[in-house]
């Protein structure tokens, strides 16, 4: 048998890599940590599920055509997203969730040497995708939460390729307004390659909240990511997308992996996309346990930070990831932070009001003992 | 704060020189002068140069010996910065490593005696030594450090309370000052023994073995501190946070947990441990996981509180144990929170090699001497009373034994251990291969 020589073989900045290992299935975990039920609120995912015409897309969902490949480029759902925004269809390009697409863009621009720009504390997997993939990640402390224009600003050097925005930032909820961002994208000037993050956008109602699709016509080096995990209920079936003008998406193509997303994934997005009545419904239930926590964890005297996107965030007065153990215990899934460089806050996903008070009786218990 | 990537990944440094030759004694001068010469150019000082030298003489000499045929070996130099390295990769199926115990002694009447001679004399020539297998064969490391001067007296700065701070990377000036501030101000079982000597610190830190940050005010005065180790497996030892002149309830230790929770928040480092905690350990940040008992002579034994701070979500593990320590790890689990799948193992006369090892790890500060078991053997249980008895004759009362749950050859040596009147004080998490027992000598309690 060969010794394969991994010594010689992998790159340093693979070796010196932490994988991310994501956690057991379902019933493992109840099984090691003993408990009869479990409430994951761990992934920021719709309480609601995927909206009804999505569900019926799986339930009729013809099992010969698994046999098939999928449109290689999600065609229908880019011809319905350019109709929806205004644009050209092959303004946008599909991912096997928006993590897919986050890898496409570095590739696409980066090379030895060069750098990408994000806050330290925020959705890690622009800075995870740069580091495996030898590319240095700058990472710019959060001020009062929120992503610090100016010190990404003053950051950029001329090996800087890309700066990613989170918008709303995940997980502390923050935002930009359109003034700020527009502010940002005239200092950059069009150097480098802006990526504003919007997964969590339709959760946001503020009315200064940028619309990043209505900007790419006047700003070209602007690079807009969505999700159908979060609002669209769909995190099970992987699909993202990208978009930015013609001659930045046609660069950005040549690093995409086509057939990424499956044909129930495409089917079951182009009818949910259009399923405003669902958003409502959602916004309501997440407004409204999100209220309900406030109060109960003011009640409690903790420290929050509740922003927009479906989750919140919590200051214990422990090790948070102790609380995930005790939780755990309690049947109760949710973030530890300390991952997210926020030692001791957690995260806790909105879910539905059972869910919320089964979260609540599991933290009193926790901070009682 | 996030530490630079040396730091935040504590990888090993790079600086290597390596060596294939044949096992084979015609090579013996080549052996030693690039033994020697690497180690000159690495840093070490002459004598310990030729130390060094002469451990690798007497190992490469005992390969050759035990290989029964000619064949290839690699030498390979390491700059550890405190320290240099040289690692023999080799294949070699009647390798016995029992001369590298603490214990160890050979007879000159006959010639495996003569053979292991060689093999004592290389163990007692450097200050650490690693033996592991793997599919590229047997490797042995000898590790010699640089010599470096105590700290010397030093005038301590005028200190106010920090008002306004940064929490910064030391550079090498401030990290040495900052050992001085430690050693001046906190009694020295607060802290490791290498503080003594600020030129290792600064060396160590370097090498990104050990890390430090402070807290530095507007006008550059050291308000406090923290400094953190690897010690095994994935486990990080701290150290403080040391404040000096600070007021009660200070920021300034939270900030600066703050900032070694960050800065490795996103290495392979699972978990922190404390295990020479101040009075400035911010509440809320750590677990305590037990106690141990350090006697000294002449006062009664302290109780050591030990802390740590898991920094991933714990995703479960599997650990072997052995029935007779079943009812500990249950209610240790169970009271810290921790999932385990547990499997349980029981030695069933199967083949051992002929000669366990002990590694020693020292804590001078403490009188203690902590062992775990590198390499098994049939003679396990003599191998450990001779320690016993040898450490006791030291005069060392604080003796413990760390058994590595990931191995079921480890978990299977532990009626030996209770037999000799070791009892299972902590479960340390993932502090090795898995989670490691600590077991304390009664004796000592």
């Amino acid at each position: 048998m060969f010794v394969v020589p991994l010594d010689s073989l992998v790159p340093d900045y693979v070796k010196t890599f932490e994988a991310y290992i994501p956690s057991k299935p379902d019933p493992e975990l109840m099984k090691l940590y003993g408990c009869d039920r479990l409430y994951r609120l761990n992934n920021n995912e719709n309480p609601l599920g995927p909206p009804p015409g999505a569900q019926e897309i799986m339930r009729l969902f013809p099992p010969p055509r698994a046999g098939l490949y999928p449109s290689g480029d999600s065609y229908y759902m880019r011809c319905r997203l350019a109709e929806l925004y205004g644009m050209d269809p092959d303004q946008f390009l599909f991912g096997n969730g928006a993590n897919e697409v986050i890898a496409f863009v570095i590739k696409a621009f980066c090379q030895e040497g060069d750098n990408i720009i994000t806050a330290d504390k925020t959705f890690a997997v622009y800075e995870w995708v740069a580091t495996f993939s030898g590319f240095a990640a700058k990472l710019i402390p959060l001020k009062d939460f929120g992503f610090d224009d100016k010190g990404m600003l003053d950051a950029i050097d001329e090996r800087t390729k890309i700066l990613f925005v989170c918008n709303p930032n995940n997980p502390t909820g923050t935002y930009w307004s359109e003034e700020k961002l527009r502010g940002f994208l005239d200092a950059v000037a069009g150097r480098q390659i802006v990526v504003i993050d919007e997964a969590y956008c339709e959760f946001v109602e503020k009315n200064d909240y940028p619309d990043g699709m209505k900007l790419i016509g006047e700003y070209p080096n602007l690079v807009v990511f969505r999700t159908f995990s979060k609002m669209y209920g769909l995190a099970g079936l992987r699909i993202g997308y990208l978009t930015g003008s013609m001659g930045v998406v046609d660069v950005i193509r040549r690093t995409c992996v086509v057939y990424s997303v499956n044909t129930v994934a495409q089917d079951a997005a182009l009818a949910a996309i259009d399923d405003i009545d669902h958003i409502c419904r959602t916004r309501e239930v997440v407004n409204t346990e999100k209220r309900y926590l406030k109060k109960e964890l003011d009640g409690l005297g903790l420290e929050t930070q509740i922003g927009e996107g479906c989750f919140i965030m919590i200051r214990l007065p422990m090790s948070d990831t102790l609380a995930y153990r005790k939780l755990m215990r309690e049947g109760v899934m949710i973030r530890s932070m300390t991952g997210f460089r926020f030692p001791n806050w957690i995260r806790v996903s909105i879910g539905k009001h059972g869910a919320m008070e089964a979260f609540v009786e599991a933290l009193k218990k926790v901070l009682s003992g | 704060m996030i530490f630079s990537d040396q730091e935040a990944t504590m990888k090993d440094h790079t600086n290597e020189v390596s060596l294939t030759i044949s096992s084979d004694r015609q090579f013996l001068p080549l052996a030693m002068s690039f033994t020697e010469a690497s180690a000159k150019a690495f840093g070490l000082e002459k004598t310990d140069a030729l130390k060094l030298t002469l451990a690798c003489e007497e190992t490469f000499t005992y390969i050759c010996s035990i290989c029964k045929e000619t064949k290839s070996l690699v030498m390979k130099a390491t700059n550890g910065l405190y320290y240099v390295g040289v690692q023999f990769l080799f294949r070699a199926a009647d390798f016995d490593p029992g001369a590298f115990n603490l214990t160890a002694q050979a007879s000159p009447e006959d010639e495996k005696g003569l053979d292991e001679m060689g093999l004592i004399i290389a163990s007692r020539s450097v200050e650490r030594f690693q033996i592991s297998h793997s599919p590229e064969g047997v490797s042995l490391v000898l590790i010699k450090e640089k010599s470096y001067p105590q700290m010397p007296e030093i005038t301590m700065p005028e200190l106010k309370p920090l008002k306004d701070f940064t929490i910064t990377s030391p550079d090498p000036g401030t990290l040495k000052l900052f050992a001085g501030q430690i050693v001046h101000s906190y009694p020295d079982h607060l802290y490791p023994r290498d503080f003594h000597f600020p030129g290792k610190l600064v060396d160590m830190v370097a090498s990104g073995e050990y890390g430090a940050a402070v807290a530095i005010s507007k006008e550059g005065l050291t308000g406090g501190g923290v400094a953190w180790f690897r010690s095994s497996g994935k486990m990080v030892e701290v150290f403080g946070p040391y404040l000096f002149d600070q007021p009660p309830r200070s920021s300034a230790a939270e900030r600066l947990i703050d900032a070694v929770v960050e800065g490795l928040a996103k290495t392979d480092t699972l978990f922190l441990i404390v295990m020479y905690a101040t009075p400035e350990l911010p509440a809320g940040y750590f677990e305590p996981l037990g106690t141990i008992d350090i006697f000294k002579k002449g006062s009664p034994p302290a109780a050591i509180t030990v802390y740590c701070r898991q920094l991933k979500e714990d995703p479960g593990s599997t650990v072997w144990f052995h029935p007779e320590i079943e009812e500990f790890l249950k209610k240790e689990y169970r009271r810290l929170y921790f999932a385990r799948h547990m499997k349980p193992t029981e030695s069933a006369g199967e083949a051992r090699p002929e000669h366990s090892v002990f590694a020693a790890r020292f804590v001078k500060a403490q009188n203690t001497v902590i062992l775990n078991a590198i390499w098994d053997g049939v003679d396990f249980a003599d191998n450990l009373d001779r320690h016993i008895s040898t450490l006791s004759g030291e005069g060392i009362p604080n003796i413990f034994f760390e058994i590595d749950l990931a191995y079921a050859w480890q978990a299977n040596l532990i009626p030996l251990l209770l037999g000799r009147e070791f009892i299972p004080r902590l479960v340390l998490p993932y502090a090795g291969e898995g989670d490691v027992v600590l077991f304390q000598q009664r004796k000592g309690l």
